[in-house]
């Protein structure tokens, strides 16, 4: 415990030094990355050794605020998430000194490191505050932090806008928590975690606080269709910054959401099927709208929801067998949903980085002007390649390990479940195989029509591979894809323990054993993988050696060379699968008409994805505010006596109210 | 030792005896034209004629390209140690191993889908594309499928699904697994790229699926292509059959001649549809696929009112 307060402590006072020492920029450069390694080494250390043991750590301190006490306490799903935030953290911090390099001298960079490093303190409190109070200021510091770091670019207007509409959705979303908190702490007497934990809800109140709480973390974590500022965020962002949101930031929604299914415990029986149908509608529009993007970081920002989506489904199974005491199914699916939660925080930072590295050399997000850089960025690359082939859910990488628990908590379901219990995996066993089948295409499309082929926008480009400090970071981060994916074994006996602790159920070592079986054959039928694909490539070695070989252009139906133009750009290649879910996700195509002439003319081709939500949803209830707060504007003219007339009319209401008619 | 001894006879078996299935569909389709057609062991003498020619590489390629076939044809003899071969065991069976078959097929076409874009060739990216898209559909039916086998079988492990068949008899689970096996022959023709899906014989690339993402390989790489999709329909075929075969007897040598005579008439039963049916328009492949998850849905549907 002293341990993790010191890595606090670093945190926060190196956060004030580097905005101190903003104008010495190598100083301040080097404070930041070698107390964020610190702190985040400490905070690693700290959780893994408490995930090894059992037991708690507390503590506490008095805090002069109402109802508040300093309350921070490590429990094995707080572990959990630290080492989470810490990997996250550590990588996108050492990677962003590196990406902002160029802007040393322009932009004030300590105070963007300052921000930094009091976001990732306020983030390590948010999921260790054991007091509603702590909590609601962790997290709002949280989200004003982001803010500030979200608009880095703040000379550009739609970063700025992003930005407005970052902050209106999370305080949307926070509107909701204060509300369910003090619900909750009215009927718990007190604003302490623990003390709440032991409270018994009624029905009414329950589900009240669940709705509630749904939509407040919901937002935050975006599922569907609360998830608007979440594409518009991440490309505003520079990509360290997107790393962390789309890595962390995003996963503290998830946080809560289980936080209070912690707390509330008697939850309603439609919490279950309510929380598998969100996750498996993010899950499948969210790669289905992901695939109609062609911004980079945007195409990312969606994969991000359909990954919550592959989170809630794990969460809802845990409902679900909780709701029907089946604890196995549960603790399956809380744990492949805890696993995931690491798993895409990993991945999807390492492909945030590597698109910022991607966009720092060649300039522009757009993947239809890209192709063939695998060449010129081998490392940036290949370690894309990796997190596209965990994210894609692959044997080999941890996408697997996680998908593979929340499937086997599903087919548990059908094998156990009453008949409704069955329908409802049933239908998210199916979203869940699509998900996988649709996000391969997707990140088949992004990896094939950004690293391979040729260049589509300058035929002799020559790009330069970014300095170490971006891509030694994404390698971490890569190593520990390939680490999970490879021997999962420790990383899934954490994520059963806190998932045990979670659903307050004792693991004995026999049951862990059962349950980390399967787990064991994975990693002896990669070893064989292996085996046969060294002996193939031995083979291939000896076949290949005996003529030389010979190297020309791809074969170009007899024509000379192929033209990089001649290419399938990301939107044929989206085309097929969008014109089948047409209807579900608005997919436009716009063509020019064609000339009735003898000879050719040019024609024009285009087309585009509709958020729904965003354009059906959420601009109608923006216009109609917009309307009303035009006739709320008459009362705020600004004219002094209007306002003393308000005054005096307020004055005669309450006079009126209070006086004593009936006396 | 022995699992080692039985892995590596499984192995020997995937690799000699796939390519003939080839051979025997291709005989069948002549049968039905009124041909003589080539030899049963044509397949055969193709990928050794292509073991031994030399290696010719676009200039735009990369790594992935040559790696590829490497790593499908692995994927795809590893998904053979899951899956038990008739009354054969499978050497690893685990609860849950369903899904590593499944994803291990997704990882050969996704390499293998990464290698056609490699070229830069728009025909391979069409390929690449349609192959993607389709697979992607299928394998949700696929996934169906096995639901029902669970639902069935009340196990998660495709040894006990398939293989181990105390639970089903025919007259208690029949209707259910009719469905399931129509939706999974339907499933199987997707995969394997064959008619009505996509036509392997077609000369225009225009039309085609899976043969026109391999169009620039050469040499020793599409040797192993072509043996890595035999071995694909070996798999998943043999899938098919386990599921089929109606007894089993206690003599390895009688079980080893019913496997293996249910995987020749497969390749039969393949040749027919092959030969009586023409390729469906591209867009109409949806539909067929549609058709294998409604089959496969009414199946659960019966399985779940039957458990009733």
């Amino acid at each position: 415990m002293e341990l993790f307060l010191l890595s606090l402590g670093i945190l926060t006072a190196s956060g004030l030094l580097v905005l101190l020492l903003g104008s010495f920029r190598t100083l301040c450069h080097w404070i930041f990355s070698a107390s964020l390694t610190l702190a985040c080494g400490l905070i690693i250390f700290v959780a893994f050794l408490f995930l090894r043991s059992d037991g708690t750590a507390n503590f506490r301190a008095p805090w002069p605020v109402p109802f508040g006490e300093f309350s921070v306490g490590l429990d094995p799903l707080s572990a959990f998430f630290l080492i989470t935030i810490a990997c996250v953290a550590l990588a996108s911090g050492i990677y962003g000194c590196a990406y902002l390099h160029s802007y040393h001298g322009k932009k004030n960079l300590g105070v963007h490191y300052f921000f930094y490093l009091w976001l990732i303190a306020s983030l390590v409190l948010v999921v260790t505050a054991k007091n509603a109070i702590l909590f609601l200021v962790a997290w709002e510091f949280m989200a004003i932090f982001a803010y500030f770091l979200l608009t880095f670019y703040d000379e550009k207007r739609s970063v700025r806008r992003a930005g407005q509409l970052y902050l209106i959705a999370t305080h949307c979303g926070t509107f909701c928590l204060f509300v369910m908190f003090a619900l909750m702490g009215s009927s718990a007497g007190s604003m302490d975690f623990d003390q709440m934990a032991l409270t018994h809800y009624g029905p009414v109140l329950t589900a009240v606080l669940f709705t509630l709480g749904l939509i407040g973390f919901g937002v935050k974590a975006g599922f569907f269709p609360v998830h608007i500022w979440l594409p518009h965020a991440h490309p505003a962002a520079p990509s360290h910054i997107s790393a962390l949101f789309s890595g962390f930031l995003i996963k503290t929604g998830i946080y809560g959401l289980l936080r209070i299914i912690f707390i509330i415990k008697d939850l309603p029986a439609w919490s279950g099927p309510v929380v598998l149908v969100i996750g498996a509608v993010s899950g499948v529009l969210g790669v289905l709208y992901a695939l109609g993007q062609h911004e980079i970081k945007r195409l990312l920002a969606y994969h991000s929801i359909e990954n919550i989506g592959i989170i809630t489904l794990g969460i809802g199974m845990g409902l679900l067998g909780n709701a029907t005491h089946h604890e196995t199914i549960a603790l399956i699916g809380y744990s492949g949903a805890l696993l995931h939660v690491l798993n895409h925080a990993i991945f999807k930072c390492l492909l945030f980085l590597s698109a910022g590295s991607v966009i720092r050399s060649t300039g522009t997000g757009d993947i239809d002007e890209m192709g063939g850089l695998l060449k010129f960025l081998p490392f940036t690359g290949h370690l894309f390649l990796i997190g596209s082939l965990s994210i894609c859910g692959l044997p080999l990488f941890n996408g697997f390990v996680s998908e593979w628990l929340v499937f086997r908590s599903l087919f548990d379901g059908v094998v156990h479940l009453d008949k409704f219990g069955i329908i409802l995996a049933v239908m998210s066993l199916v979203s869940l195989a699509l998900i996988g089948g649709l996000a391969a295409i997707c990140f088949a499309k992004a990896f094939g029509v950004i690293f391979l082929g040729q260049n589509r926008s300058h035929a002799n480009g020559v790009y330069k591979e970014n300095p170490w400090m971006m891509w030694v970071p994404m390698a971490f981060l890569a190593v520990i894809c390939v680490w999970i994916g490879l021997f999962p074994k420790t990383m899934v006996s954490f994520s059963l323990t806190s998932a045990a602790s979670f659903i307050s159920k004792e693991i004995i070592p026999a049951e862990m054993d059962s349950l980390l079986q399967p787990i064991s054959f994975f990693t002896k039928v990669f070893g064989v993988f292996f085996l046969v694909l060294s002996l193939l490539i031995l083979l291939r070695f000896f076949l290949i050696k005996r003529y030389p070989v010979r190297l020309i252009g791809t074969w170009a139906c007899g024509y000379e060379l192929l033209a990089p133009r001649m290419q399938y750009t990301a939107s044929s290649f989206a085309e097929p699968i969008l014109h089948l879910f047409k209807r579900v996700v608005c997919f436009k195509v716009h063509r020019s008409e064609m000339p009735l002439t003898d000879f050719p003319k040019e024609l024009a081709l285009s087309s585009k994805v509709v958020d729904a939500p965003e354009h059906f949803i959420f601009s109608p209830i923006l216009v109609l505010l917009k309307k009303i707060s035009r006739v709320m504007l008459k009362l705020q003219s600004g004219y002094i006596p209007q306002y003393l007339f308000y005054i005096l009319f307020a004055l005669v209401a309450l006079l009126l109210w209070k006086f004593p008619w009936g006396k | 030792m022995i699992l080692v001894v039985s892995v590596l006879l499984r192995f020997v078996a995937c690799l000699l005896f796939s390519p003939f299935l080839l051979g025997v569909i291709g005989k069948t389709k002549a049968f039905f034209a009124g041909k003589k057609g080539p030899p049963l062991l044509q397949p055969y003498y193709d990928i050794v004629k292509l073991l031994q020619k030399s290696g010719v590489y676009s200039l735009t390629t990369t790594w992935i390209f040559r790696a590829a076939p490497l790593i499908s044809m692995s994927a795809v003899l590893i998904a053979s140690f899951l899956i038990p071969f008739g009354d054969f065991k499978a050497p690893v069976q685990f609860w849950g191993d369903v899904i590593l078959f499944a994803y291990l097929f997704g990882l050969a076409r996704f390499f293998t889908v990464l290698a056609a874009l490699d070229t830069g060739s728009s025909f391979e990216g069409m390929g690449a594309n349609r192959e993607i898209v389709f697979s992607c559909l299928s394998e949700v039916v696929l996934f169906l499928n096995f639901t029902v086998l669970v639902v069935l079988s009340k196990s998660f492990s495709l040894s006990q699904m398939i293989g181990d068949r105390s639970w089903a008899s025919w007259t208690a689970v029949g209707p259910s697994l009719i469905l399931v096996i129509v939706s999974y022959f339907m499933i199987l023709l997707v995969e394997n790229s064959r008619i009505p899906i996509d036509d392997p014989a077609t000369h225009l690339e225009l039309t085609m699926i899976h043969e026109v993402m391999v169009l620039d390989h050469g040499g020793p790489d599409y040797a192993f292509i072509l043996h890595a999709s035999a071995i694909k329909l070996f798999v998943l075929g043999s899938f098919f059959v386990t599921l089929l075969i109606p007894f089993q007897s206690h003599s390895l040598v009688i079980n080893a001649a019913i496997f293996f005579a249910g995987m020749t008439g497969l390749a039969v039963v393949i040749g027919i549809v092959e030969s009586v049916r023409a390729r469906l328009r591209m867009n109409r492949i949806p539909s067929f696929i549609t058709g294998a998850f409604v089959l496969a849905l009414f199946g659960l549907i019966i399985a779940l009112a039957r458990a009733s």
